[in-house]
């Protein structure tokens, strides 16, 4: 049985169908990076799994119980949300709050921590990702980079099985995305589960022990990074590495 | 023509008018409250658009703003007791209409008045907050009520505080006209007092001299309870003691070291420390 076991996951806007019966089992540890051509359900898959978007079907089996996805019960939805946790591409710090704050906040609001620990935690996962010198900065202080590595220290905080990235890099000037990548490859390295979509194939390349083609709705390549970039068996994914020239690296 | 204006009776009639101060302020506290509670109340139904109730909330909102609030007043005025007297004559009840004072009819009046007005302003405020900031909330696992009361009403009220002000100010304003209700108000108690000396001028000079104090009392209230509110405009710096200096304009809030309990987690040579950072 594995760590985290999602089946059938359906999920369509209107007529359009962007998840179509997806199953995936992910192991402890895993690191798992999703590719795929714009369009195809990359960042719908993330949303779904914390049910910020609420699929047709499906359902995940973690920490030993299985959650209906389509499910209503608030209780069941807050218990599998707090088992998972969301990095967002716009980062989406809490404006008002500064740093320290952020990261206190799922702490002593959700997990209901006293005041003393959440500040230990917060503090030490600030720390990690750097932010240390500017834990009274508010987010309108703080470069795109200093914000995603506070929402990355917000979401490691909450101490989650399954830590949830969509596209963290992308709303970055390029001289920032380094920054971001070493704080998301520390996290990877601590043994984090990280369910990831970007297009940064090179970082793919070095921290994915498990890339998955997502196109069409569909999983249509799953394997190492060997196996997906250096002897890509599937036709489009061919297609898909030649366009975007990973092929010849 | 010496005595036309008697300046000095504008200010010797000002204590008694204070008498009646607390009415007014009283007045405007309740329909306050009530403008600021159910005007969430309205934003919120219109943002998530439960049916029906959206409905009456436009229709509501319409209603309110199309009409004089002296129209509202005299409704609630007689309308009240005419409602009373038919759930009395259908339940077999017998509820006294007339030991209901006056002010609970201006309070209803005033405050629907407030509702209608506030909703408006709350409801664009609570739009003006990132949706992405929502659903960073919702996916950590806080409650629809957790999301309101950390991230939505923290931020939108930063954004609805100063058009609030305002109708707080027209409010205090609005409660001149609560003697429609029978309310003896400061303005209703100076024309009781002139109407012994025919000293009308006079009375509504002391009245503009205490609504202006009142109001610019409010005004520096809303300035402050702004600063409180708004994210200072530089980063808040530590001093080498350890003290957190945060800026806002010319006020300078210092929070000391003591209170902010960073010591005992952070090492003593982490970046930034012993020097401004």
């Amino acid at each position: 049985m594995s760590y985290i076991e999602i089946r059938g996951l359906s999920k369509r806007f209107g007529n359009n169908v962007v998840l179509d019966q997806v199953d995936l089992d992910i192991e402890k540890g895993d690191v798992i990076a999703l590719i795929g051509p714009s369009g195809t359900g990359k960042s719908t898959l993330l949303r779904c799994l914390n049910l910020l978007e609420r699929p047709e079907s499906g359902t995940v089996r973690i920490d030993g119980k299985t959650y209906d996805l389509t499910t209503h019960s608030s209780k069941e939805i807050n218990e599998l949300r707090r088992h998972t946790e969301m990095v967002f591409q716009q980062f989406n710090l809490f404006k008002q709050k500064n740093a320290l704050q952020n990261v206190m906040e799922g702490l002593t609001v959700v997990k209901r921590l006293d005041e003393k620990t959440a500040k230990e935690i917060a503090l030490r996962h600030l720390i990690k990702v750097g932010m240390a010198d500017r834990l009274f900065h508010y987010p309108r202080h703080l470069s795109g980079g200093q914000q995603q590595r506070v929402a990355i220290a917000r979401a490691l905080a909450m101490d989650p099985l399954l830590l949830l990235m969509d596209e963290p890099t992308s709303a970055l000037d390029p001289e920032l995305v380094g920054e971001v990548l070493q704080t998301v490859r520390s996290a990877a390295q601590d043994g984090n589960t990280i369910l990831l979509v970007t297009h940064e194939m090179p970082f793919v390349r070095s921290v994915a022990k498990r890339i998955l083609f997502l196109e069409n709705g569909k999983i249509v390549a799953d394997g190492s990074a060997a196996e997906i970039f250096e002897n890509p068996s599937n036709e489009r994914l061919r297609r898909f590495l030649d366009n975007i020239n990973m092929l010849d690296m | 023509m010496a005595n036309l204006f008697d300046v000095k009776l504008v200010f010797s009639e000002i204590p008694s008018l204070l008498r009646y101060l607390p009415t007014t302020l009283w007045l405007t506290l309740v329909a306050l409250l009530i403008g600021l509670a159910l005007g969430l109340l309205i934003a919120l139904i219109r943002i998530k658009k439960i049916p029906v109730l959206t409905q009456l909330s436009i229709a509501f909102v319409s209603l309110i703003r199309g009409t004089p609030i002296i129209v509202q007043l005299y409704i609630s005025y007689f309308g009240i007791p005419i409602a009373l007297k038919y759930i009395n004559y259908y339940n077999g009840t017998d509820y006294d209409v007339n030991a209901i004072p006056g002010i609970v009819f201006a309070m209803a009046a005033l405050g629907l008045n407030q509702a209608a007005f506030d909703s408006e302003t709350i409801r664009s405020a609570i739009q003006s907050v990132e949706p992405g900031q929502i659903d960073a909330a919702r996916s950590m696992g806080m409650t629809g009520f957790q999301v309101l009361r950390r991230v939505i009403i923290p931020q939108a009220g930063s954004v609805a505080l100063l058009p609030l002000g305002n109708s707080v100010i027209s409010l205090i304003k609005g409660t001149s006209l609560a003697f429609t209700c029978s309310v003896v108000e400061i303005t209703a108690a100076g024309k009781i007092l002139a109407g012994r000396n025919y000293r009308y001028f006079e009375v509504y000079c002391s009245l503009a001299i205490i609504y202006w104090v009142i109001t610019f009392l409010l005004e520096r209230l809303i300035k402050w309870l702004e600063t409180l509110v708004t994210v200072p405009e530089n980063a808040p710096e530590l001093d080498s003691q350890g003290n957190l200096h945060i800026r806002r304009g010319k006020r300078e809030k210092v929070i000391p070291a003591s209170t902010l309990g960073l010591e005992a987690y952070l090492p003593a040579d982490r970046p930034g420390n012993g020097g401004a950072v």
